[in-house]
This record gives structure tokens, sequence and C-alpha cells, in this order.
């Protein structure tokens, strides 16, 4: 039996289709377990007014974004969650102690990280669609800054709108790089109608022969 | 009067919250509160004013993000927006008929510190320190230091305040509900911190409710000797429609507060969701309640930013590895800058079962302050173990203190004035657990009256500068038994009689009893659980020691220090007296195919299928039979092409190719260490530096390059991450080296991995840069001009190989 986060693992550590070999699922199922023993995962969210003007004006609150694929993603969209998400900083240094120690064991426990912190944000985003549900709303994917043409600088507006770092602990570096390295920012747009759609901003990637793709 | 004199002695009252009350007024999420004080300086003084009416002592100022990392706006100044925030304080201040105080506040900067974050230590001190400096200046009565929740940065803040002004220092860190910081820190580890800093009172703020704040309260009050401030928000946050909203009212707020007086509190206020109506009710219910005292507490504590290690009746272990004397390959290491080797010390000994790790890198012809920065920084960055600074170098001392992260334990003082005068002086200004050692300007006195004799004169020394003997450990000395017939009986009498006469906690360095002696741990155990039972707190050891580690596992459970004997049996059930080679687990679930002709287990084939402990046994098994270059050539070099060849064709995957590698590695260390006693010089191997760029904190792509090519046989200078280019192009010139690698993972930090290669271009034009990272294609890497880009990292290795003119 191999459960939904083993096989995001998997697929992080670029199998692909292939079969994993008995020694990796082994590293993985201990890393896994190492990670429910050392995240203190921590989330946050607010919700803000959403107006897509033309192809690629975006305003959420008072961010203004020039991105045709956020656009795209959030057209007749009015109103958007704003999220962040992170595992806490002993995944940091756990993946730092196996680098010394045990390679293959940090590259495993990498992927499985990545794996943990997206099952949480679906469950997050989950829950959020629970609560929408009641007034007929529903969620777009995420998108996250960095995804196609969003200018991943928008990284600070968002870490301040959530006030992150004092309420999850969630900063950035002056290169725009999330720390804890194991964290995530998200727009989810939020819609009147309900389509059919996947949780994660994947699929929608325009980076079609990425390893790390689904399918 | 100031406010130093009623601390403690009457209940003190703060404000509530400030950027909730600024919201309502308009304030846009995202907006710089800071610069209200400025533009709208009558809101926020009415403000001020409502809560000096509502009853408060103490307001404090808008000045929460006033620091350069966080405020960052084109139209004020740090400065501007402190001196308009204190003087709307002040105004407010005014006409309310009773003593008013205003405080500068500072809250967090933001930003993560080193190393998990990029922010350094030293900028973080001096972006809080320029704010205290305005604080002081335009006349504010206090510091609050709040709203914080990792201890380095809280130090950073604390230093500051401390050396940029004379100002009473208040500080309040947020706590979750199990009692923990963010960062992992619990309850002793803060206080002990805090108090070592000699703060003015400290407490919780802000990330709970009161209610949930008495359970930490009461843990606060069992470990400090200070004055305890709590300031809780009005409940646990909650969320509807993505907004944030508290709501516990002011009259439940009040009621619970009582609670919190009763608990111990003599500072009391509120943080967010508070508004001056809960104010308001919180004075009227609390300002009649009689005040606990507050109790002077005796804990030996020493505490790392995730925890605290209290010295206690159960021993402890400190782990004695990191230490050059007598040790070849660390001496090496240490010239060398060698980190990895120093912190695989320190994790080793972690998982050995160490408390504390003892840290000297003292070597006659190295920048000891320096290098003991440079250790100590990087130690905290893989062990939350607390460390024992260990040196006689007064500066190297004081530097580590100063960027350690936590209460450090110091090794140490002794008895003669002169080291007494150096290190009591940062005892008092840093905190920290000294070891006194009993000798004094006559040296090492023979019998135990002597050494008790200059214990008490260490003691009472420090009672001088206000350090409590509770912040003092005795060692009395281990003396070798093969030159002094008595040593070991003086020491422990002397160790018994510290015990008695003074309550002090106790260390010793163990090993030395045996010195010129066979079999010393023999010796060094008995004499070990000797020492134990004459009242040892902390012995000095090496954890890897087995017969050490049966010593104290043996005594914990026979004085009852091991409930139910659970650690001895779970250590030792199951084990028998030789130690066997255990194959490894993972490894017997691929063992179906064939090995050799004769069933046994080759090398190759240990290192295909990734399996560290037979890789290790085998080759040592064939150092006896076969030359090392041999083994190498055949069977080393072989099982790693098939491995790599297999990873580049996509039947072998990344953790595949690493654990051959790691197994690998296993396999060279045990060739080179025969090498090495032979005394066979190595091959000279080609240098190649290994860094991830400026600005880049993702490194583990790097890593494995770096494990692959050091199989290869090449000599790896890792540089690490976040590395400037001037640093890259420096070591390059230094070594003379002719190929770098640089990663990179994201748009943002290409542009240093650009710069880095035109700095290369220009000082070492002879270099080639190879250039690997997510963000990368091989477009790209020509654009910014590299010479190579790996897509993988066995790219990278036949480049190098190719590069240097060597067979595949």
């Amino acid at each position: 039996m191999t459960d939904a986060r083993t096989k995001e693992a998997i697929r992080y550590l670029g199998y692909g289709r292939h079969a994993v070999d008995e020694q990796t699922l082994a590293l993985i199922d201990v890393s896994f377990g190492e990670l429910d023993q050392t995240t203190q995962a921590k989330s946050v969210y607010r919700i803000f007014d959403c107006k897509v003007t033309g192809e690629d004006q975006v305003t959420i609150g008072k961010m203004n974004i020039k991105s045709r694929s956020l656009g795209k993603n959030l057209r007749g969209c009015k109103e958007a969650v704003v999220f962040g998400a992170t595992l806490g900083t002993g995944v940091d240094m756990l993946m730092k102690r196996y680098s010394l120690t045990d390679m293959a064991k940090s590259v495993v426990l990498q992927a499985c990280a990545a794996a943990y912190l997206e099952e949480y944000c679906d469950d997050l985003q989950l829950s959020i669609e629970e609560e929408l549900k009641a007034q007929n709303k529903w969620l777009r994917p995420r998108f996250s800054p960095g995804y196609g043409d969003f200018d991943i600088h928008h990284q600070d507006d968002i870490l301040r709108m959530l006030d992150t770092a004092k309420k999850i602990g969630l900063t950035m570096t002056d290169s725009y790089m999330l720390t804890p390295t194991k964290s995530v920012t998200a727009l989810i747009g939020i819609s009147d109608t309900q389509e059919k759609c996947h949780i994660k901003g994947c699929e929608v990637c325009e980076k079609k022969d990425c390893i790390y793709r689904r399918n | 009067m100031n406010i130093r004199e009623r601390l403690g002695k009457e209940l003190l009252f703060l404000d509530g919250g400030m950027g909730t009350l600024l919201q309502a007024e308009g304030l846009a999420p995202g907006e710089l509160p800071e610069t209200w004080n400025i533009e709208h300086p009558e809101k926020v003084e009415a403000i001020h004013r409502r809560y000096y009416e509502a009853g408060s002592d103490v307001v404090l100022a808008n000045t929460f993000g006033a620091n350069v990392c966080k405020f960052h706006d084109d139209r004020y100044t740090v400065e501007e927006v402190i001196r308009a925030g204190i003087a709307n304080a002040k105004r407010a201040g005014e006409q309310i008929g009773k003593e008013t105080y205003v405080a500068l506040d500072m809250g967090p900067t933001g930003k993560l510190l080193k190393p998990m974050g990029d922010l350094d230590f030293d900028d973080a001190y001096e972006a809080f320190a320029e704010a205290v400096r305005y604080g002081e200046k335009y006349g504010a009565d206090l510091i609050h230091i709040e709203t914080m929740s990792d201890t380095y940065e809280v130090k950073a803040a604390i230093l500051a305040a401390k050396e940029n002004s004379s100002l009473p220092v208040f500080v309040t860190m947020i706590f979750d509900e199990r009692g923990k910081l963010l960062t992992g820190g619990d309850v002793p580890s803060v206080v002990a911190m805090l108090e070592g800093l000699r703060v003015d009172a400290l407490g919780l703020n802000c990330g709970l409710g009161p209610k949930q704040m008495l359970p930490i309260l009461e843990d606060l009050r069992r470990y400090t000797s200070l004055p305890v401030i709590v300031k809780p928000n009005a409940g646990l946050p909650k969320q509807k429609n993505g907004e944030t909203y508290y709501d516990v009212e002011p009259d439940e707020f009040a009621r619970i507060m009582q609670e919190v007086v009763k608990g111990g509190a003599c500072v009391i206020g509120g943080c967010c969701g508070t508004t001056p109506e809960h104010i308001k009710k919180l004075v009227e219910e609390c300002k009649d309640l009689p005040l606990c005292g507050i109790e002077k507490k005796h804990d030996t504590i020493v505490s790392s930013y995730g925890q605290a290690v209290i010295l206690d009746d159960m021993p402890r272990i400190i782990g004695e590895r990191i230490n050059p004397t007598g040790k070849k390959k660390f001496k090496e290491a240490l010239k060398n800058e060698d980190m990895d080797y120093i912190l695989k010390e320190a994790i080793t000994q972690q998982d050995k079962g160490a408390h504390i790790l003892d840290v000297n890198v003292g070597l006659p012809d190295i920048d000891e302050v320096a290098m003991m920065e440079k250790v100590v920084k990087e130690l905290q960055s893989v062990t939350s173990l607390p460390l024992q600074i260990d040196t006689v170098d007064g500066k190297a001392m004081e530097r580590a203190m100063r960027i350690y992260n936590g209460k450090p334990m110091i090794n140490s003082v002794n008895g003669k004035q002169v080291s007494m005068d150096e290190v009591f002086p940062l005892i008092r200004k840093y905190g920290g657990v000294v070891v006194g050692l009993t000798i004094d300007e006559e040296g090492i006195p023979k019998d135990a009256e002597g050494r008790v004799r200059v214990a008490g004169k260490i003691i009472n020394e420090a009672a001088k500068y206000g350090i409590d003997k509770k912040d003092i450990v005795i060692d009395v000395l281990t003396m070798t038994i093969s030159s002094e017939k008595d040593g070991a009986k003086v020491t422990l009498e002397a160790l018994k009689r510290v015990r008695e006469e003074f309550g002090v906690r106790t260390v010793l360095g163990v090993s030395n009893i045996s010195f010129g002696l066979p079999r010393r741990p023999i010796v060094n155990s008995y004499f070990y659980a000797m020492a134990m039972q004459n009242g040892l707190t902390a012995g000095i050891i090496n954890p890897s020691s087995e017969d050490m580690m049966k010593a104290y596992r043996s005594y914990n459970a026979l004085m009852g220090f091991d409930e139910n004997c659970t650690n001895y049996i779970s250590t030792y059930a199951g084990t028998t007296e030789t130690v066997t080679v255990q194959a490894s687990q993972t490894g017997t679930a691929t063992g179906s195919a064939s090995k050799t002709a004769d069933g046994k287990m080759t090398l190759k084939y240990a290192i295909e299928r990734g399996l560290k402990e037979e890789a290790h046994h085998i080759t040592r098994e064939l150092i006896g039979t076969r030359e090392p270059l041999d083994i190498i050539q055949e069977e080393l070099i072989p099982a790693l092409n098939v491995v790599g060849d297999g990873f580049e064709k996509g039947t072998v995957f990344l953790p595949q190719l690493l654990m051959s590698a790691d197994a690998a590695k296993i396999a060279f260390a045990v060739i080179k260490d025969v090498l090495a006693s032979s005394g066979q010089e190595e091959e000279k191997k080609e240098k190649i530096i290994l860094a991830t760029v400026k600005g880049d904190i993702h490194d583990i792509g790097k890593n494995i390059v770096k494990v692959l090519l050091e199989n290869y046989g090449f000599d790896v200078i890792d540089l690490g991450k976040d590395v400037p280019p001037e640093a890259i192009v420096e070591k390059a010139v230094e070594e003379n080296v002719t190929l770098v690698g640089l990663s990179a993972l994201m748009t943002t930090t290409v542009v240093s991995m650009e710069e880095t290669i035109k700095l290369l271009r220009e000082k070492k034009p002879d270099c080639k840069v190879m250039v690997g990272g997510a963000v990368l294609n091989q477009d790209y890497a020509d654009m910014i001009g590299a010479d190579f880009y790996g897509k993988d990292a066995m790219q990278s290795v036949h480049y190098a190989q190719k590069f240097f003119g060597m067979a595949e």
C-alpha cells in the first residue's frame, strides 16, 4: 500500500513511471516518520478583494500584479484567498544534518518534506473551501509567486499582507526565498461557479516537459 | 520615579493592542503602522491617551516595526518615526494626573537570522541598536522588546538595548500552548538566557489568550527570579471569512487576569485584540490584588536555542571530542577549515548520548577568535545541544559568548586573580555557567582541603560581580594515578566536599586519570562511576566510548535516575558482549541477485547496492589481501561507473546513486586510513571549488555534486551556501583552483551567479566555471557566460574528468 504522500515523494525523486526500489521506499518511510516528529506546520490566510482587468492586470487588496498567467487563473473572481504555510525550521536543520552524514537520506527527506507540505496545503485548501461552500463559493487551483509570469518579488507583499513573520514565523531572504525553506505562499481565487478542477497548480503550469510533472 | 524602583513592588499596568485600533482607524494590511506617527499623529496620540485614561502606567510607543530591517519607506527614516512615536505617547501622558511611562517598543526584524535565514546576527544587533539610540535620545523611559519568537534575535535586541542605553529592559516572547517558541525553545531555556543577559523583567505576550498563558506563567515562575510580565491576546485567534478576530470580552479578560496576578505576574497588559475597555476592566479588577513575592531560584541551567539542560542530581554528559588535543585528524580539519569533519563529530556525540558539547578549537597557528566564531555558528546549525565554550583566549571566549544562541557553559575560570578578573565580567555581561578550576597562583593544591578552599575563593569572587553560585560548577581536577598514588582519592574527596559544603554542581575531565596506563577505558570507566557516586554532575567524556557509556547507564539505572530501567533496557536488550557487524536491514531486501560464484558478497556488489556496513566490512577484509590501489581500480571505480551509467540511462535513481556514493565513501575512508598509517602518500587530487551563490540558501544540489565529485577522486573545497562572489574568487586565487562549480535555485539568485563568473574572469582568467540549478538551462548558462551547464550531478563529474584530462 502506497499512500498519497509517498507517491508524491517518489514523483519528486524523479522516478516517473518506474517502480521504486525497496531501499528507497524504506528511506521514504523512515523520513516521513522523522518529519512527523519534527515538523511544526503552521499556516495563515486572509481573504481580499480581487479584480482582474484586461489580460494581465490583477489587484488583490492593495497589491497590483501584472501577470498573464495569474490573470487567467483568477479571471472572474471577485475575491481571493492569500495564504502562507510553513513546516518550520526544524526540517531545515534535519536536512542539513543528513547532508553531512547520509546524502541519500537528505535527498529523500527533502522530497518527503515537499510532499508533506503539499499535502498540508491541500488539506488547508479543502477546509477553506468547506467553509465557503455554504456561501456557494468555490476555490480555483492555488497559484504561487514564481509560477508562470507571476513575479517572485510579490513574495514581499504577500508576507506583509499576512504578517507571516509574527504569525507563523515565515520570512524571506533578500533574494525573495522563503525561510524556513519548506514554506509556501499562494493566491487562491474564489469563484461563484464550481469548475471541474484540481486543487494544485501542477497541471496549469506551462513547463510541459518538467520531469516532476504528474501524468 | 524610575520604573525600576516600582518594578516588582507594585502591580504595573501596560497598555493593550495598537494594530487592531489603527486598523479600525483605516490602516491597511501591509501598510507600515509607524508612518502614522507622522501622518496621523492625533489618531495615534488619542489611542495612547485612551490607554492612560483606562489606567495604564506604561504605554508602548508606536515603534514596533521601527528598525531598518523591517521599516522600508521612501518618505520617512527610522529616526523620524521613532521621534514622532515617542512624542505622541509623551503628549498623551500629559495631564493624566499620575506618573506615566513611555516605552520604546521593539518588535522583531521580520527576518530569520542565520543559519536558517539570511540575516546576520551583527546586522540584527545594529538594526536594534539604531532604534535604541533614538529611543533614549527622544526620551523613552524604558525599552520593551516584545513578540519575539527566536532567542537569537532577542539576544541581539537585548545586547543592543544594554550596550546603547542605560534604560530598563523588559522582554516578552511568544510561546505556543505547549510552552514552546516557534524556534523550539522552552521556558527554562528562555529564562536562563534572559536572566543571563540581565534583563529587568521578562514574560509572555501575544500568541495566546490569558487562559492559555496560565500554565506557561506557572512554568516561568518555577524557573525565574525576575519580575514577570503577562500581556495576552483577547483569546486565541479565530478566523471567519478569512479575517482574524479575538473574542474574549473585557469582563472575562479581566477576570482571568486576576488569576494571572495571583499566579505571580506583576506587570500586566494586553496584546492583539485587546482595547482600552479591556485595560479599564483589567485595572478595576486587579488593582487591589496583593502581589506574589519573587523567589530566588537555584537551578543551574545551560541552554541552546532549542533546549535547556538543567544540571541537577542526575549526571549529564559533556562530549569532549571537539578538541584538537592529541588528534591529528582534528588538527588537520581545523587548519583546512574542514567544517564537515567537526560537525560530524558533533552529530556523532549527540547520537551517542551527549547532553552538552565542549568546543575547543585552540591551535598555535590559527586565528582562534575567528575559528571559534565560525565553529560555534556552524554547530548551531546542526545541533540543538548546548555548547561549552572551551578556551584560554579571552577574546575568543567573548566572541563566542556574544554570538552563542543561548546560555553557554564556559570552560573555564580558575582561582588566579588574573583569570577571575578576565572571565567574570564576561559572565556578568553575557550570562553563562562557568567551570571553576581549583587551581590558583600556588598551583593545584595537593589535598582536598586545598581544592575546596580554592573553590570557595572562586565562588566568593564571583559574588562580587553578582554572579550566583548556581552559575558556577566546580572542577576539582583529575590527577593521573600513575604519577600520583592518591590522585583519585583526593579528587573524589574534594568532589564530595564541594557538593556538600557549597551546594554547587561539579564537572570533571575524567580520562586524565589513566594517563600512561594500558587499556585506559577500564580505569576511566571505573573512576567515572566512582566520581558520579561522589557527586560528579557532568563528566567531560567521549560518549562514543562504550565503556564510559556502560558506566553512565548503569549508574543511572542503579541510582533510580532511569525509571523502570527504560533507557538501560532499550540500549542493551538483545545485545551481547562481543560486537558483531550487523548486516544492514535495508540491504537484505534486495539481496536476491547473485553476488559471486561462491555466494560471498563482493565489494562491487555492496557499493552498487548502497550497502554501507557491508562496504566497510568487506573493504577491511580486502585490505589484507589486495593492494589498496587495486581495490579502487577493480572494485570501487567499476561499481561507481555501473551506478553512474544506470543513473544517466534512467534505470537508477537519485537516492540509489547517493546510497552507492555513501557506501563508496566509506570504503574510500578505510583505504585512506590504511594508506595514511602505512605512510604512503595519497595520490595528488585535483581541486574543485563548489559554492551555492550569494543570496541562495538552497544547497542540496551542490551537496549532491560534492559527494559524487569526491567519490571520483576530486578534492572538493566546499564554500557552503550564500557565498559572496569575492569569497569564491579569493579562494580560487589563493588555492590556485582552475574549476569552480556554482549552483543557484532561482532567477533572483542567478544574478549573483553571473556576477561571480564576471569576477572570476577578471581575477582568475584560467578558471573554468560549471553551473547547475533548478532554473538553469543551456541557454541561460550561455547567457551568463558559464563554461558548462550540468543538467545533473553525473554530468558535472564527466565535465570535471574531461577538464582535468582524466580517463573516464
